[in-house]
């Protein structure tokens, strides 16, 4: 593809190096480079679309988050409030309960979630049989595609009141046996444990892949100079991950406002409020159940603003480590 | 709820899956909700004199006899099916016009192709009518774009408690036909099976003093619900019928058939069953007057607070199923049934054939039974607070002409027809011998039958509710008993039957989302992860934050459109 083999080009057959810190694709012209690349330029169009149609246009809509919305007025005639609803908002107790619940739950999840793929992943890149690795693989990886409601139900049948355990320790003797599933001072444990369950096979997939990208010359080096299983963990295969965690700790950073909206909600009645609620269940529950339109979208708003500003924010942070983060500078 | 009776199978509960400890509660707020203050007229109300203006006139029906007659309003018996069928519409209501209908339907859909039941009740009524029956489950979904999209059919179902989100008060102006010029004091006589439907169900269809809603499924003892217990299972354990004349009897009573280790628990979380015996008046904001006359609303009464520490009391006794603690109701009716939980609250519905049918099999010689009603302390008399004459309405689309709101009019007279009627057996069963089968037990579905007849023309007009369930007169007579027995409890709360349009700054406070939605604060004080003190200061914050402007509110509407 000649497209991907001109900037290689130009770099060799540039101004010297030391003369420039960039040389090469600053002197090509916009329209040049336009041209260059509008094979994947092309490509990246349907994407681009759906992400128009899905991710912006909606976004319109936001207006209403300065209007006191009428279902029948539309946004053309509903009343402006200006920031009246944000003012609402930022003096609700329930929404700061809400906000500061969230970061509480999500720093939990992702102390306890984010190691569980990149040790199971370091576990299973250790396996020797293959047979054994892809059916461990397969086991651990199907828990994703069961939808919310039914790894909650699971959860429920085994560790739930009426649940597998609780009735065997009551056989047993055991007159008010501890149920977790509607204990709300252990309830960020409870759900990390769901997530582990449900996600770590799949996030594992992503590091899996950044182990085999690990050249096995180099373990075979080590090994020849006498390093151990354990310094080998620790020179190459922790610093082979490293770009990939960092990224993907990135991104989870965007959820973290965003995050666990099913789970949350499927719960909430369970554990009650206190524990449970997060943002995304707060603007539904006082927006769209209620039909206040404008105060949930005030929220979203609200959310989505905070949940940009900490991307940024960790993008400068890793960008500050000398890693790529989100693009390369 | 009531809709159980004319054969559907769900409740109240199901349908609205909502919280239990929240239904009563839940059902009704969006209805007060709903109106914003820029509603046609910016009226709050109907006040008495135009109401006396605009009522449809009143002429009741008795075709059939009833085994067990109506007393203080409730709702008549019938042990059998009546084999002579009697014509109430002469000729054909319709002129041959063609409309479209959406309903709920809580069942599979049934194919329009080929469909007899369509077909033969369209041929009955000489019009088209194209049913377009949508997922009653996900029915508040599809209203909202319908109504923002202009795409309304001719006639549409929307419950009361669904029009929260639509502001309603504007909408009824907008896109819904006025009928008043049609229905309004003896016009109704032309109509006389809509005539015969109750006042309060007509009442409760008034908008900004206009006739909107044509009612549907009408009683007039209509209540959130009752207290029932597993009857056979009581038997079984030796108890027999149980005298309970105060609330620390159903403790006692709970306490000694506790079983967890068989996984049998006393009660499931009956938190609006309590408000009976507590008096505490459950449609919020369920405004009540204390020594004063000043109103009061529920979640601010000593009452309210009995009845949470009474049901915590039984929490920490373990005497309450742990699923239910875990606030999950869509398994509730599968506990009772199966007898995991012994005492449980349900609906007025959930007592019929399908209970029957769907107990049994989960567990055989499956009895329901209701508790009569009570007061917590044992003195004075047990009351219970109506709920509006029917929470069920259809409406026509304001596009109409003249000549199509007549004729879907007598359409709806049709379908009004009472029980006992050739139109009603038409209009629930089917043909005869395609769709169904008349039995010595009454008319039968045919495997034709159960495919194609569904609940939806029902949906559109029909009489006043009956206790029916054919082939199980023992439920009939149970329920048709204890309503007779209970009804005399039944009273008018504040505002009863009347559509109170809120400005939208009060809207929150009247939703009052911490007493109503799942997880809310009663909730949290029964499982015992919040205290009395936590609720006082919830109470506190709703007062400070639109409470009290809302009861200011409710004051004016006192003062200019009484309060029932």
């Amino acid at each position: 593809m000649p497209a991907l083999t001109t900037p290689a080009a130009a770099r060799q057959t540039g101004t010297p190096p030391g003369t420039q810190p960039r040389p090469a694709p600053r002197k090509i012209p916009w329209r040049a480079r336009l041209r260059r690349d509008r094979v994947l330029i092309l490509m990246t169009v349907p994407a681009l679309a759906l992400l128009g149609v899905f991710g912006y246009t909606p976004m319109l809509g936001l207006v209403m988050a300065f209007q006191d919305y009428d279902l029948y007025d539309g946004f053309a005639h509903s009343p402006w409030v200006g920031l009246a609803n944000f003012q609402q908002l930022l003096t609700d107790p329930s929404f700061w309960h809400a906000f500061w619940n969230t970061l509480e739950l999500f720093s939990v999840q992702l102390v306890l979630f984010f190691p569980a793929p990149i040790a199971l992943a370091i576990l299973l890149d250790s396996l020797l049989s293959r047979r054994l690795r892809s059916f461990i693989q397969g086991v651990v990886t199907l828990p994703h595609f069961f939808s919310w409601v039914m790894v909650i139900t699971i959860f429920q049948q085994m560790l739930g009141g009426t649940g597998l355990l609780d009735t065997f320790l009551r056989q047993h003797g055991v007159t008010n046996p501890f149920n977790i599933m509607v204990d709300p001072s252990t309830f960020k444990f409870l759900v990390s444990s769901q997530l582990i369950w449900k996600e770590a096979g799949w996030s594992m997939i992503v590091y899996l892949a950044a182990l085999a990208a690990i050249s096995p010359s180099l373990y075979e080096a080590a090994a020849v100079d006498g390093a151990g299983w354990a310094r080998r963990l620790r020179h190459i295969t922790l610093p082979g991950l490293k770009g990939i965690t960092i990224l993907l700790l990135i991104l989870n950073l965007g959820y973290a406002l965003t995050f666990g909206f099913e789970q949350m909600l499927i719960q909430r009645g369970a554990v009650g409020p206190g524990a449970s609620e997060v943002i995304t269940t707060f603007s539904y529950e006082f927006g769209i159940v209620q039909g206040n339109f404008s105060y949930g979208a005030a929220a979203g708003l609200f959310l989505g603003v905070t949940s940009l500003i900490l991307i940024l924010a960790a993008n400068k942070v890793a960008h500050l480590f000398g890693e790529d983060g989100l693009y390369r500078r | 709820m009531s809709a159980d009776r004319t054969g559907i199978p769900l409740n109240r509960r199901s349908f609205l899956g909502v919280a239990a400890a929240a239904v009563g509660a839940a059902a009704a707020a969006p209805l007060l909700a709903s109106c914003g203050e820029s509603g046609a007229g910016g009226a709050g109300s109907t006040s008495q004199s135009e109401l006396a203006k605009i009522m449809p006139s009143y002429i009741p029906s008795n075709l059939v006899k009833p085994d067990f007659a109506s007393i203080d309003g409730s709702a008549p018996g019938y042990l059998d099916y009546p084999a002579n069928l009697v014509h109430t519409v002469s000729g054909v209501p319709g002129d041959g016009g063609s409309y479209t209908a959406i309903t709920p339907l809580w069942a599979s859909i049934p194919s329009p192709s080929g469909n007899t039941y369509y077909n033969s009740v369209n041929k009955a009524l000489g019009a088209t009518m194209t049913m377009q029956p949508s997922n009653g489950n996900t029915y508040n979904n599809i209203l909202p774009p319908l109504f923002s999209g202009s795409k309304l059919p001719d006639w549409i179902q929307i419950p009361s408690f669904w029009t929260g989100p639509l502001n309603f008060g504007q909408a009824v102006g907008a896109k819904l036909a006025d009928l008043t010029p049609y229905l309004a004091g003896d016009k109704i006589k032309q109509y006389p099976n809509l005539a015969a439907i109750f006042p309060a169900a007509w009442q409760a269809g008034i908008w900004n003093n206009k006739i909107y809603g044509i009612p549907v499924f009408a009683t007039q003892f209509t209540v959130a619900g009752f207290l029932y217990y597993r009857a056979d299972v009581l038997d079984t354990l030796g108890i027999g019928t149980p005298h309970i004349k105060t609330i620390n009897d159903l403790y006692d009573l709970g306490k000694e058939i506790n079983d967890p280790k068989a996984k049998r628990w006393a009660f499931d979380d009956i938190w609006t069953g309590l408000l009976q015996p507590f008096d505490v008046p459950s449609n919020p904001p369920a405004w009540v007057t204390n020594d004063k006359g000043d109103l009061v609303a529920s979640w601010e009464t000593d009452n309210i607070v009995e009845a949470m520490a009474w049901e915590a009391k039984l929490v920490k006794a373990g005497l309450m199923n742990p699923d239910a603690i875990a606030l999950d109701t869509n398994s509730g009716k599968q506990r009772f049934w199966s007898g995991q939980e012994l005492i449980t609250f349900d609906g007025q519905g959930a007592w019929n054939t399908g209970d029957q049918q769907s107990g049994t099999s989960a567990q055989k010689g499956y009895v329901r039974g209701a508790f009569p009603m009570f007061t917590a302390s044992g003195t004075g008399t047990p009351r219970i607070p109506l709920a509006n004459g029917t929470e069920w309405f259809s409406f026509l689309n304001k596009d109409l002409s003249k000549s199509q709101v007549e004729e879907l009019l007598r359409i709806a007279n049709y379908l009004a027809a009472p029980f006992g009627s050739y139109e009603y057996t038409l209009i629930n069963f089917g043909a005869p011998a395609t769709d169904y089968t008349m039995t010595s037990n009454g008319p039968v579905l045919t495997a034709t039958g159960n495919k194609q007849v569904a609940t939806t023309y029902s949906f559109l007009a029909s009489p006043n509710e009956v206790i029916n369930n054919p082939g199980y007169p023992a439920v009939t007579r149970a329920t048709a008993l204890y309503e007779q027995q209970n009804a005399k409890y039944g009273y008018k709360p504040l505002f009863y039957d009347m559509n109170i349009a809120v400005p939208a700054s009060l809207n929150n406070a009247l939703a009052a989302s911490q007493f109503t939605s799942t997880g809310n604060i009663m909730q949290e004080v029964v499982r015992g992860r919040s205290t009395v003190a936590d609720y006082k200061a919830a109470v506190t914050h709703w007062q400070k934050n639109g409470g009290n402007a809302l009861r200011k509110y409710f004051d004016g509407i006192r003062a200019k459109y009484g309060d029932a």
